[in-house]
């Protein structure tokens, strides 16, 4: 892991909301691609569009993004 | 208002959002290869730079002078309309038209090319000053060789950022899932 890796959930989230890259892009004002560059983190946005991705899926920052992998789904389920 | 620019504008970035003849271009390796076409049609322009000093002023030189032109110029135009559409114009478009990423690649490959293309300038200021040097004191360039270098370096400080940005693409994400 290099030391700027930025992690990210947006492919959960647009997975669970139903909605295509190009309708998420064309909502952030973005290139479609710059989404699927996001999804497999070979891109870390700005602290804006960070910022605006989380206000359209409508939860705060750290659901969306971490400095740190994200646990798998029912990783952390108690047993 | 819709005037003829933004019009143009419009049809350039829609043109450049084409997915006819994507197997040529979506892949790392078509792409280098393109990028590579247009390397190679610069060094032809440069080869009839070349041929211009050495052999003008002669007719045999003005033939080979324009067959060199004519095929750099059939390998240059479709490798670089293709090369612009693989990089979605993130050198050709205008700033405003492409996000924060896009910018920051533009930015990226603009630095890598003004290095090489001073890299050139000192290689070209060099050979300049050894021939001339070496020819004695009345020598002078020919015309005809100054034109065609004009040309090259001008495509060449042109196209370079476009060639840089083509070889660094990673391949891109599917379009849509």
């Amino acid at each position: 892991m290099s030391a700027e890796d930025v992690y990210n959930r947006i492919s959960v989230l647009r997975a669970e909301r139903g909605i295509s890259r190009k309708d998420l892009a064309a909502a952030l004002g973005v290139h479609y691609q710059t989404i699927g560059y996001l999804e497999r983190g070979e891109y870390s946005p700005s602290l804006f569009l960070a910022m605006r991705i989380a206000e359209h899926f409508e939860v705060p920052l750290e659901v969306v993004f971490s400095l740190k992998p994200f646990p798998r789904l029912g990783s952390g389920r108690v047993s | 208002m819709n005037t003829w620019k933004e019009s143009w504008r419009q049809t350039r970035a829609e043109v450049l959002e084409r997915q006819e003849g994507r197997h040529w271009y979506s892949t790392r390796g078509a792409r280098r290869l393109i990028a590579a076409a247009v390397v190679l049609s610069l060094v032809l322009l440069w080869a009839d730079v070349a041929l211009s000093w050495a052999d003008a002023p002669s007719e045999d030189a003005d033939l080979s002078d324009f067959a060199l032109l004519a095929l750099s110029m059939v390998i240059y135009f479709p490798a670089v309309t293709l090369l612009n559409i693989a990089t979605r114009g993130v050198v050709e478009m205008s700033e405003r038209n492409l996000d924060e990423r896009q910018i920051g690649e533009r930015l990226r490959t603009v630095a890598v090319a003004h290095q090489v293309t001073t890299g050139i300038l000192a290689v070209l200021y060099v050979t300049a000053l050894v021939a001339g040097s070496s020819r004695g004191p009345d020598y002078s360039m020919p015309a005809d060789a100054i034109v065609s270098m004009a040309l090259a370096l001008l495509l060449t400080h042109f196209v370079l950022p476009l060639i840089v940005s083509a070889w660094r693409l990673p391949d891109p994400p599917d379009d849509d899932d």
